[in-house]
C-alpha cells in the first residue's frame, strides 16, 4: 500500500513538474517577447509602444531556446539514461547506479554527465583513406535534420501574451498576436516534415561511404535503402490525417482534434486513423534505425555505419537516434494523440483555471504523452529481435504501403459520405476492435508448427 | 566451380589446414547454376566484396575469423579460419599424469566443463576396466545434465541477443547464474568446474544442496518457458530462423554432425540412448527430434533438451542412494587423509598416485559420450605408465563448424548470425 501511495505521489510530482516546466516555457516566451519589444523601442527611440512584430519575434527566439535546447535536448539526453533504466526494469536488473551523488544514485541521471565527459575527452581516431570532408560532415548531417524536425511541433496552445504573469499591466489584451509553444508555424506543415526527415538519410549513408570501411559501407547502404523505403509509407500514413482534419498545419490538426464526435468522445487522431497510427509508428521506428529496425547498425553482424567514428563524432550519431525518438514521439502525439489537449476534465479545467495555467496544463499533457510514446518505443526496442534485410523491405512495400494506401482511400471515401467525421470515427472504432480481436486470436492460437513437427519427442530406440 | 577451389569456392590452398581444404566443391540445393542461358547474353558482373568478420567480432563469441565473399548481401563463398584459441590440448595432456589431464578438459567446452571431465574419466575407466560406485554415477549424470542446461541456456540466450533480443539473453544468464552458484557450492568453481575423478567424483553433495538445486531447477524451468514464449512465438524470430542455415539429414550425416544439430535434421541419434553409459538406461527421458534441420529446429531442440535434462536430474535425485562416491581402490583413488597420515600403506599409495600417477593398463580405447553439442570422443592410448601416451579428441563442435560453408552458401549475410549461433561453436573445444 505504501508503495502504491508512493507511486501515486511520484506520478503527481512528475505531472506537477511538467506543468510547472510548461508554465516556465510560456513565461520565458512572453517576457523575452517583451524584452525584444523594449529593445526595439530603445533602438528606434519610441518608448511605450507595443509592437506585435517584436513580441512574436522574441517569443520565437524563446521557443527555440526552450523547446529545442531544453525540451528536445534534455529529453534526448535523458533517454540515454532512460534506455538503461527501462531496459533494466524489463530484464530484472538494477541498471546504471554506480555514480553516486551524496550517496544517492539519483536514478542514474548523473550518467549523463559521465557519458558526455567520456565522449568529449576521448581520442578522435580517424581511418586512413577516408573522404575527409564527408567524413567530418556526416555526424552533423545526421544530427541537424532530426533536430530541425521539431520546429513545427506545437507543444502548447496559443496564449495571449497579456495573460502571462506580470505582463498584464504592460500589454493590453487582444493587441498582439497570441504566442504558442511552436517554433515555426509553417503553412506547409507536414510537407516540411517529409522534406526534412528525408534529409536524415544523408548523414548515415555518407558516414558509411566516407569512412573507407566495408562494414560501414554495408551499413550505409542498408540505412539508405531502409530509410528511403520507409519514407514512402511514413508520408502516406499521414495523408489520411491531412484529409480528415483538412490541414497541413500541425497546430490546426491539434485544434481540430479538440472537437467532439458523438457527444463527449473527442475526434482524436488514433480513433479516426488507427491504421495511419500503426503505419506511422512502424515507419517512424524504421526512421529512427532502432531495433527491430536497427539493420544499419546490426551490432552483431556489421557493427554499423558509424564503426569508424569515435569520440563525440560517434556521440553525435548516437544522440541523433535518441533525439529522433523524442521528435517522432512529439509528432506522433501531435497528429494522433490530440497534442496539447489534456482531454481528462478538459472542460472543467478550462472553466476554472486562468488561461495561462490552462495552457501550461495543456503543454504538460503534451510532454506527458510524448514521454509515454518514447517509453513505448523503448519497450518495443528491448523486446523484439532484429529483422533481416529482405524482410524489412517486404514489411514496407507489401504490408505497410498497401495498408497506408487503402487507408487514404477509405478515409477519403468516408469523409465524402459524411463530412462530419462521425462515420470516420465509427470506421476507426471498428478497425481498432478488429485489430484487437485479431491480435488476441493470434496470440491465443497454438504456435505455428506447419511442416515443422519440430521437437516432437521420440522415445528411445 | 573452378579447379583448385575448396569449400565455398575460396582457394583454401592459400591457408592450408582451413576448413574444407582439399575437398571438392559441395553440391548444394540441386544442380549448380550453369552459365548464362543465351550465348549472346552479356550480364554485367558485379564486383564481389570480401568481408572479414573477426577474429574479434561480436558475432564470433570467442575468436574465429570468417572470410565472407559477398555479392551485395548474399554470401557467395565463405572460409573459416580457426586456431586463435589453439592451446595444444592433446600434446599438453601427454605431459601430465592422468589426473592432471582433468583441468585441461575443463577448458574444452568451457560452458559445460563437467561433461568433458566425465567423458575423459569414462575413457580412462574403460581402459582400466573399472566400475565406479552407483552414487558417483548418479552424481556424474546430475552434474552433466546441469551443465547441459547451462550450455543450452547460453546458446539460446546468445542467439536471442545476436538477433537483437537482448532481454532474452539476460533471462538466460539469470538462470545460468543460479546454476553456477549451485555448482560453485558443489565443486568450488563457477566456470571451469572440475568434478569427475578417475573412479568416481571429487566430492559428495553438501547438506541441503539437493533442495536448493530443485528450487534452482524450478526457477530455470520458469525462465526457459518465458524465453520460449518470447522467441518461439515471435514472428520476427521465426522469420529469421526458419528455413535459414538449412542442412538436410543426408548432408548432416555425411558431414559428421552429432548432437542437437543432427537431431534437428531428423536423425534420432543420441548416445545416451544408442549406447547408454553411466545410469542413463535407468532413467526415463525422451530425445527431441526435428525435421527441417534449420536454425529454428536447432533452437527447438535446445529448449526441449533443457526440459528433458530437468526431468533427468529430478529422477536422479529420487533414485540416488547414499554410498561411496569413489572407488575404494587406492591404485586409482587417493586414500582418505587419516589413512595417509596414520598408515604406511596409505602414505605410499598417496605418494605413488601424486608422484607417478595412476598406472593405466597399456592399450588403446575410444570412449564417447553425449556432450551438449554432440559426440565427445576421447581416443586414449596408454603404455602402462602414469601418463597418457597419446590422447586424441573428437570435438563435438568441429564438424558443425566445418559444415558452415555448406549451410550458408547463397544465403544473406544476416543469416550467418543465427546459423553460427545455433551450431554453438565453442572455441575451446574446436580449436583444442
Amino acid at each position: 500500500m505504501n508503495r502504491f501511495v508512493g507511486m501515486l505521489l511520484f506520478f503527481a510530482g512528475v505531472v506537477a513538474g511538467l506543468i510547472a516546466l510548461s508554465a516556465g516555457f510560456y513565461w520565458v516566451a512572453g517576457w523575452l517577447g517583451w524584452g525584444f519589444n523594449a529593445l526595439a523601442n530603445a533602438i528606434s527611440g519610441t518608448p511605450g509602444v507595443v509592437s506585435p512584430g517584436a513580441i512574436s519575434f522574441g517569443a520565437s527566439v524563446a521557443n527555440i531556446v526552450t523547446l529545442l535546447l531544453v525540451l528536445v535536448m534534455t529529453s534526448g539526453a535523458l533517454l540515454t539514461t532512460a534506455e538503461r533504466k527501462w531496459s533494466a526494469m524489463m530484464q530484472n536488473r538494477i541498471g546504471a547506479n554506480r555514480i553516486k551523488v551524496f550517496g544517492s544514485a539519483l536514478g542514474g541521471v548523473p550518467f549523463l554527465a559521465a557519458d558526455a565527459l567520456k565522449m568529449l575527452t576521448k581520442e578522435s581516431v580517424e581511418p586512413r583513406g577516408r573522404t575527409r570532408l564527408l567524413y567530418q560532415l556526416a555526424p552533423a548531417l545526421a544530427f541537424a535534420p532530426v533536430f530541425a524536425l521539431f520546429a513545427i511541433v506545437p507543444v502548447g496552445m496559443d496564449l495571449d501574451p497579456s495573460q502571462i504573469p506580470g505582463l498584464a499591466s504592460r500589454i493590453a489584451s487582444g493587441v498582439v498576436q497570441p504566442i504558442g509553444l511552436q517554433i515555426a508555424r509553417l503553412d506547409a506543415g507536414l510537407l516540411y516534415l517529409f522534406a526534412i526527415s528525408s534529409l536524415a538519410v544523408y548523414g548515415t549513408s555518407l558516414a558509411g561511404w566516407a569512412s573507407n570501411n566495408k562494414l560501414a559501407l554495408l551499413g550505409g547502404v542498408r540505412a539508405s535503402s531502409q530509410m528511403i523505403s520507409y519514407e514512402v509509407s511514413l508520408g502516406l500514413s499521414l495523408v489520411g490525417s491531412m484529409i480528415a482534419y483538412r490541414s497541413l498545419q500541425l497546430n490546426e490538426i491539434v485544434v481540430a482534434q479538440g472537437q467532439s464526435v458523438f457527444g463527449g468522445i473527442p475526434a482524436v487522431g488514433i480513433l479516426l486513423q488507427p491504421v495511419g497510427f500503426l503505419v506511422f509508428f512502424a515507419s517512424a521506428f524504421a526512421e529512427t534505425k532502432r531495433a527491430p529496425f536497427d539493420l544499419p547498425e546490426g551490432e552483431s553482424e556489421i557493427v554499423g555505419y558509424f564503426i569508424e567514428y569515435s569520440g563525440m563524432k560517434f556521440g553525435l550519431m548516437f544522440l541523433a537516434e535518441f533525439v529522433e525518438v523524442a521528435v517522432l514521439s512529439g509528432i506522433l502525439t501531435a497528429v494522433f494523440l490530440g497534442g496539447w489537449h489534456p482531454y481528462l476534465f478538459e472542460g472543467w479545467l478550462q472553466a476554472n483555471l486562468s488561461p495561462f495555467w490552462f495552457a501550461a496544463v495543456g503543454a504538460g499533457a503534451f510532454i506527458f504523452k510524448m514521454t509515454l510514446m518514447m517509453w513505448l518505443q523503448f519497450t518495443v526496442r528491448w523486446l523484439l529481435p532484429r529483422f533481416r534485410f529482405d524482410q524489412i523491405q517486404k514489411l514496407c512495400w507489401k504490408i505497410l504501403l498497401p495498408a497506408a494506401l487503402v487507408n487514404v482511400f477509405v478515409t477519403a471515401l468516408v469523409l465524402l459520405l459524411d463530412p462530419s467525421m462521425q462515420l470516420l470515427a465509427v470506421v476507426g472504432a471498428v478497425t481498432i476492435v478488429a485489430i484487437a480481436a485479431i491480435t488476441v486470436a493470434v496470440g491465443r492460437a497454438p504456435a505455428p508448427e506447419a511442416g515443422h513437427g519440430a521437437a516432437h519427442v521420440v522415445a528411445g530406440h | 566451380m573452378t579447379e583448385g577451389k575448396g569449400v565455398g569456392g575460396i582457394d583454401t590452398r592459400a591457408t592450408p589446414g582451413s576448413a574444407g581444404a582439399g575437398l571438392s566443391a559441395p553440391q548444394l540445393g540441386g544442380p549448380a547454376a550453369g552459365p548464362a542461358d543465351g550465348e549472346l547474353e552479356a550480364p554485367l558482373r558485379g564486383k564481389r566484396m570480401t568481408v572479414n568478420l573477426g577474429p574479434s567480432h561480436p558475432a564470433t563469441h570467442g575468436v574465429t575469423r570468417l572470410v565472407v565473399e559477398l555479392d551485395g548481401e548474399n554470401i557467395e563463398a565463405m572460409k573459416i579460419d580457426i586456431g586463435y584459441l589453439h592451446r595444444g590440448f592433446e600434446k599438453s595432456c601427454e605431459n601430465g599424469t592422468w589426473t592432471q589431464v582433468f583441468p585441461y578438459t575443463d577448458r574444452l567446452n568451457y560452458v559445460s566443463s563437467i561433461m568433458n571431465n566425465v567423458g575423459f574419466a569414462l575413457g580412462v575407466e574403460k581402459l582400466c576396466r573399472l566400475d565406479i560406485p552407483d552414487r558417483a554415477k548418479y552424481l556424474r549424470v546430475i552434474t552433466s545434465e546441469v551443465h547441459r542446461i547451462c550450455d543450452h541456456l547460453t546458446l539460446v540466450g546468445a542467439m536471442g541477443m545476436e538477433l537483437g533480443a537482448m532481454t532474452v539473453f539476460l533471462y538466460a544468464i539469470e538462470a545460468r547464474d543460479l546454476i553456477y552458484d549451485r555448482l560453485a557450492e558443489l565443486v568450488g568453481a563457477r566456470l571451469t568446474s572440475n568434478y569427475a575423478r578417475i573412479g568416481g567424483v571429487a566430492r559428495d553433495v553438501p547438506e541441503g544442496w539437493i533442495e536448493k538445486m530443485t528450487k534452482t531447477l524450478d526457477r530455470t524451468r520458469d525462465l526457459v518457458d518465458e524465453i520460449d514464449a518470447l522467441l518461439a512465438r515471435n514472428r520476427i524470430f521465426i522469420d529469421r530462423t526458419r528455413g535459414t542455415g538449412k542442412v538436410s539429414r543426408e548432408l548432416a550425416c555425411e558431414l559428421g554432425f552429432t548432437g542437437p544439430c543432427l537431431r534437428a535434421a531428423g536423425e534420432p541419434y543420441d548416445i545416451r540412448k544408442a549406447a547408454p553409459y553411466l545410469v542413463y538406461d535407468r532413467l526415463d527421458f525422451d530425445i527431441p527430434v526435428g525435421s527441417n534441420g534449420d536454425n529454428f529446429d536447432r533452437y527447438l531442440m535446445r529448449i526441449e533438451e533443457m526440459r528433458q535434462s530437468d526431468k533427468i536430474i529430478r529422477q536422479c535425485f529420487a533414485q540416488m542412494e547414499p554410498g561411496d562416491i569413489i572407488v575404494r581402490d587406492f591404485r586409482y583413488a587417493l586414500p582418505p587423509k587419516p589413512l595417509v597420515y596414520g598408515t604406511i600403506e596409505g602414505l605410499m599409495a598417496h605418494f605413488k598416485l601424486v608422484m607417478e600417477g595412476i598406472k593405466v593398463p597399456a592399450g588403446e580405447v575410444y570412449s564417447y559420450t553425449e556432450a551438449a553439442n554432440g559426440e565427445l570422443g576421447f581416443y586414449i592410448v596408454s603404455d602402462g605408465g602414469g601418463r597418457p601416451y597419446k590422447l586424441g579428441l573428437r570435438a563435438p563442435g568441429w564438424p558443425m563448424v566445418a559444415g558452415l560453408p555448406y549451410m550458408l552458401k547463397g544465403s544473406l549475410l544476416a543469416d550467418l548470425i543465427p546459423t553460427y549461433d545455433s551450431i554453438n561453436m565453442i572455441g575451446g573445444e574446436v580449436e583444442q
